[in-house]
């Protein structure tokens, strides 16, 4: 029992991290219809960014962390103003743009930061003994929390705020939403810097749990796409339920098929998905 | 006309520049993984290929010209690995490669080897398959995965005195081949085991982990290369499963990557791990003249031991090509099967009997290493110990 309950919450966990790591893609997607391949390599930049921050000029992590997403929402603004806004309209451009930008990046980062593993420092040490009956990393738990905690964030700000009602109202039409007043480049452009500033935020959050190498960047955008896809392109509430199934079959699989191919069983749902459902778990199928 | 005069004499120029520059130094090519996950094991390399370069051209080069070493990046991956040979052989057309740290890689590097009769001496791809195809061309100074197990870890294990052993190895050439040589070793010793297969790019290894746990092993063998290894490691705290149980990495290198503790933190000490190479452990005056070179050049000790074995095979490379007085292939081949050369693990002597992984095979001394507040105590073989083996509570 205490083995099967250990699975489900290092599925929960892991669900809830593939999901704060795919819903930049989601938001951009949504808003935008620009599919970010970049998207891994901001996540990276991020983690980086944490670790030099606190280790090599000494600002406490508390800091350096939503500083290192500052610096990548800058560099997500910056991108979207040079490289994305001449490919509006030519999807097929941008997504090009994007790719060539992941290689560009993932080999700055190698030339930059050198090959080795690095991670900022924990926040906290030690494991917990969940129920009495397992132990789990603090570290896991609080990044659990504050994923969490960023995912109903943004939840509020696309539901609730003025900016929000802006984003939705450029993504369903944007030349009615520019009759009223709303200024649809302003508004894609600060999308783009937000749908950044989360891969930034799931870089550092995760960070200490994973430290951050130039290559990871590959593996965190392909589950991010396949996250992705599993809930629906651009629909955030799909990318919450699509983290969290990846988690779980990820973990159930692994404990009680084989532990050698972890990764296999994520692409096998999302096949069925894209047979069955492929407008995936909540989007809207056109 | 005075243009065609000033044509003429710049492609002269450049021409014989072409020429002389090209004959101005002896090349041999290496290949190894300079970008992709084990891009740590290139810089390793770079700095091993700088500290070789000083040495043998201090003594004159290699048939008395400078001797330059051209890097091609394998990525770890096989058929970028089998181009970056089939490079060298073809363009660069160096008489020798040396190299090559990932198994697989090196499988498919030797069937170029073999199909361009180009000598290569593969420093630190452990999987039997690549001496044991008994390829003319080929030749290893560094272990094999049967010496590895056989004369260090699986007698480790018994002369420990472990109970049980969980084997925790990745799908890749080398982890498949040292695992299957474990078990088979542990079966003849009557070590009861289980082997878990893993993936090599996880990162994740709570359900691997929480699997071993019920298990109740008192040692296990990692077979997982990379930073794999700093999360395995890390993560076995936070479950609870080690230090009770120990680790060994059976690797090697990335318990001693600069970011080893940063990455796993306190649960790295009590780890342990294969290597050829100790602060205290200087089996040849070469040995000793290495570590003051390295320490003189970068400011720093050497870590990982693959600087030193890169270093080892250029010198052995070196030495066959001055002794054959030639770059003919064929020539390079007969002096590498005569070789008997000091390097820093020991005296160079390739094996010349057919059938089995020892021909043209020379096996380096390995150690097992012990983390003990953070310094590195050699507890295996008795010989070599510089401290006695620590069992976490």
């Amino acid at each position: 029992m205490s083995q099967f309950l250990m699975y489900l919450t290092n599925g929960i966990v892991i669900g809830v991290i593939h999901a704060i790591s795919a819903i930049g893609v989601s938001l951009i997607v949504g808003i935008m219809k620009v599919v970010n391949f970049a998207h891994g390599e901001l996540y990276i930049f991020a983690g980086y960014f944490s670790y030099h921050l606190t280790t090599t000029l000494g600002i406490p992590p508390l800091l350096a962390m939503p500083l290192s997403v500052f610096f990548i929402f800058l560099i997500g603004i910056g991108m979207e103003r040079t490289l994305i806004r001449p490919t509006y309209g030519d999807e097929m451009y941008s997504l090009i743009i994007t790719f060539v930008l992941s290689i560009v990046l993932q080999n700055a980062a190698l030339l930059i930061f050198g090959p080795y593993p690095n991670k900022p420092p924990n926040l906290v040490t030690g494991a917990t003994k969940i129920f009495g009956l397992y132990h789990y990393g603090n570290q896991r738990l609080l990044s659990f929390f504050i994923s969490i905690a960023i995912l109903l964030f943004i939840f509020y700000l696309i539901k609730k705020t003025w900016f929000g009602k802006s984003i939705r109202a450029v993504s369903q039409d944007r030349g009615m939403s520019s009759l009223v007043g709303v200024d649809p480049f302003r508004v894609n452009m600060l999308s783009f810097g937000l749908g950044a500033a989360l891969a930034g935020a799931a870089g550092v959050v995760i960070a200490p749990i994973f430290p951050v190498t130039p290559t990871g960047s590959s593996a965190v955008s392909l589950t991010a796409f396949v996250v992705v896809v599993l809930g629906g392109m651009g629909s955030l509430k799909g990318c919450v339920v699509g983290g969290l199934l990846l988690g779980v079959i990820e973990n159930f699989c692994a404990a009680y098929i084989s532990t050698m191919y972890r990764s296999i069983y994520g692409f096998i749902i999302l096949i069925l998905i894209l047979v069955f459902r492929p407008w995936g778990l909540f989007g809207q199928k056109s | 006309m005075k243009r065609f005069f000033i044509l003429g004499l710049v492609l002269g120029f450049l021409m014989v520049g072409t020429w002389a520059w090209a004959a101005d130094t002896a090349k041999i090519g290496v290949v190894g993984p300079r970008t992709g996950p084990a891009a740590a094991t290139g810089k390793a390399f770079e700095e091993g290929i700088a500290l070789a370069l000083d040495t043998i051209n201090a003594k004159g080069g290699v048939l008395g010209k400078p001797l330059e070493v051209i890097f091609e990046d394998t990525g770890g991956v096989p058929e970028k690995a089998a181009s970056a040979f089939e490079r060298l052989a073809t363009r660069e057309k160096v008489p020798m490669v040396v190299g090559e740290s990932h198994s697989s890689s090196a499988l498919a590097e030797i069937e170029k080897a073999n199909l361009y009769k180009v000598p290569f001496i593969i420093c630190e791809a452990w999987h039997d398959d690549i001496t044991k195809k008994n390829y003319k061309w080929v030749f290893r100074a560094g272990p094999a995965n049967s010496g590895v197990v056989d004369f260090y870890i699986a007698p480790f294990v018994k002369d420990s005195g472990f109970k049980k052993v969980a084997i925790v190895r990745e799908n890749s050439d080398w982890g498949v081949g040292i695992a299957e040589r474990t078990e088979m070793d542990l079966k003849n010793y009557g070590i009861p085991f289980v082997t878990l297969k893993v993936e090599g790019s996880s990162k994740d290894f709570y359900t691997e982990l929480t699997k071993i746990k019920s298990e109740n092993p008192d040692i296990i063998l990692a077979y997982i290369y990379g930073t794999g290894l700093h999360f395995f490691v890390a993560q076995a705290n936070e479950v609870g499963l080690s230090p009770h149980c120990l680790i060994l990495d059976g690797a090697g290198p990335p318990s001693l990557w600069p970011e080893f503790w940063k990455n796993a933190g306190a649960a790295g000490e009590l780890e342990l791990f294969m290597s050829s190479m100790h602060e205290k452990v200087h089996l040849t005056p070469m040995s000793r003249k290495f570590w003051d070179d390295y320490k003189k050049k970068y400011g720093k000790d050497p870590t990982d031991y693959k600087v030193r074995s890169i270093y080892n095979v250029i010198l052995i490379a070196a030495d066959a090509i001055n002794r054959a007085k030639s770059t003919d292939n064929e020539a390079i081949v007969a002096a590498l099967e005569k070789t008997n050369l000091e390097v820093t693990t020991g005296t160079v002597k390739f094996g010349l009997k057919p059938g089995t992984y020892e021909y043209h095979q020379w096996m380096p001394p390995m150690l097992v290493v012990q983390w003990q507040d953070q310094k590195q105590a050699v507890v295996y073989p008795k010989e070599a110990a510089t401290g006695t083996l620590k069992r976490g509570k």
